[in-house]
């Protein structure tokens, strides 16, 4: 098939990705069960952030290549404006790395938009109240279900049911509140989005939802640690929360971007089994949130910076370009 | 409750209707799947109680139309065998059941949902009981003095 000049970028670029998305996609799937092992090795923290990168570095390694490479490559050897043939295979791979953006986006719009639309109708059937010592304001839902959760993107809201102030004490409520105040400061409705757009290795097929899972698990012990900031007392308060809210029936259904504190009710007895367990000296190491060490930082942007320096050097982008030439015929 | 059920689904479909049983149907079942294959003569001979050749044909021949038996002709008698294992034919049931009445009025959707709710609310009220007893024992332990 022929196809004229910027339509051809278009599909190569579009082939490209979904190639390396695939091939990076099927690493992380084998090497996942050796992944949550080392996961269950470090800090609840460290184990959500190492999960979430996982996941989302097929779409890193992807990208890159494409908006690093496979378009400079292009524009640097390819004789511009002509017209040439592309095979069926690079047109159906094309093809299929566009539908896996289509879906990426479609998946992201959806959630904004039930997200926005949740907290819009969350705030007129709700009252606003400030509690002491809480720089942010809760919504109040008139409701007796079992709600209290962060929900929201740019701006995330506090929302709670009156049915979980009526049967939570001052401390437990301070220390569920903390539990999603950690949430906030983890940007973790954020990250949910970098899920969402992160694709799986073939479109319709949810390959990567243990990852997904595991990260959800790890955030979730992270925002308990970090509530309970080494205190027996206040983890045990968490604790309590937890099965007080519980006892209120089934969570609510929320929109993707949002916390709530009963996420995964199936974890619920283990979260609570953490927090009654877990020495106060055990926690504060987990409440730290993980900060690497500045030479270390330092030298993975040197590494960074030279491998991208290296890459674009005229060699590298003609090995490229030959490449997709064969991608191409 | 599940005889409710069973009492409210079934008039739905006529696939639900081939595979609801009555006691005779299903003491004849219960003879194949046991022994497989098997002519009318030999159901006669298995059954526990007498009844007359004629019936248990006609029977037979009821469960054969509506596509629970197989039959092939042997020395001019039938010999019928089961269609679906007693797995497969439960299995069967159960899901037409539920599609019954995801496929009927709300009130039907929501009476199913509300009986599957009942069931797993039991199983959380026992684990959330079991975890409070948990924090009451640990808070009593912090409570004691000498303890962080």
């Amino acid at each position: 098939m022929i196809l004229p000049y910027f339509l051809r970028l278009l599909c190569l670029c579009f082939a490209s990705f979904f190639v390396l998305n695939a091939s990076a996609g099927l690493l992380v799937c084998i090497a996942s069960k050796s992944a949550f092992r080392f996961a269950d090795s470090r800090t609840p923290s460290a184990a959500a952030g190492f999960l979430l990168v996982l996941r989302v570095l097929p779409l890193i390694i992807a990208s890159f290549f494409v908006l690093g490479l496979c378009v400079p490559s292009y524009f640097s050897f390819e004789p511009a404006l002509t017209a040439e043939h592309v095979s069926i295979l690079c047109l159906v791979l094309g093809l299929l790395g566009a539908l896996t953006w289509f879906l990426s986006i479609a998946r992201i719009a959806h959630s904004l938009f039930a997200s926005v639309r949740h907290n819009r109708l969350c705030q007129l059937a709700s009252q606003e109240m400030r509690l002491s010592g809480r720089s942010s304001a809760l919504l109040v839902v008139e409701n007796e279900t079992p709600l209290l959760a962060l929900s929201g993107l740019l701006r995330p809201r506090l929302l709670v049911s009156r049915g979980v102030l009526r049967v939570l004490s001052a401390e437990e409520l301070d220390a569920a509140l903390s539990h999603e105040d950690a949430h906030r400061s983890s940007r973790d409705n954020a990250k949910r989005l970098l899920l969402l757009l992160a694709p799986d290795i073939f479109p319709f097929v949810r390959t990567h939802h243990a990852l997904e899972r595991g990260w959800s698990k790890f955030a979730e012990w992270a925002a308990d640690d970090q509530a309970a900031a080494g205190d027996s007392r206040r983890a045990l308060s968490l604790a309590a929360a937890l099965v007080r809210v519980a006892r209120l029936g089934s969570s609510p259904r929320l929109p993707y971007l949002s916390t709530s504190l009963l996420a995964g009710d199936r974890d619920l007895s283990a979260r609570v089994d953490r927090l009654l367990q877990a020495s106060p000296a055990a926690q504060a190491t987990h409440a730290r949130p993980p900060h690497p060490r500045p030479l270390f930082r330092a030298a993975g942007f040197l590494f960074v910076g030279g491998l991208t320096l290296l890459l674009f050097t005229p060699p590298a982008l003609s090995f490229v370009h030959e490449l997709l030439e064969h991608l191409l015929r | 409750m599940m005889r409710f059920l069973k009492h409210r689904a079934a008039p739905n479909a006529d696939w639900n209707q081939s595979l609801a049983l009555g006691s005779l149907e299903y003491e004849l079942m219960e003879i194949l799947w046991e022994r497989g294959e098997c002519s009318v003569r030999d159901v006669v001979f298995k059954l526990s109680r007498t009844l007359a050749y004629t019936t248990v044909m006609t029977t037979l021949d009821r469960l054969f139309k509506k596509g629970l038996l197989d039959r092939h002709k042997s020395d001019r008698a039938f010999v019928y065998s089961p269609s679906f294992s007693r797995q497969e034919w439960e299995r069967k049931r159960a899901g037409n059941l539920v599609a019954g009445f995801l496929s009927g009025p709300n009130t039907s959707r929501e009476l199913l949902l509300s009986c599957l709710l009942d069931a797993v609310g039991e199983h959380d009220a026992t684990l959330l009981d079991e975890l409070e007893k948990k924090i009451r024992s640990r808070r009593k332990g912090l409570s004691r003095p000498g303890q962080p």
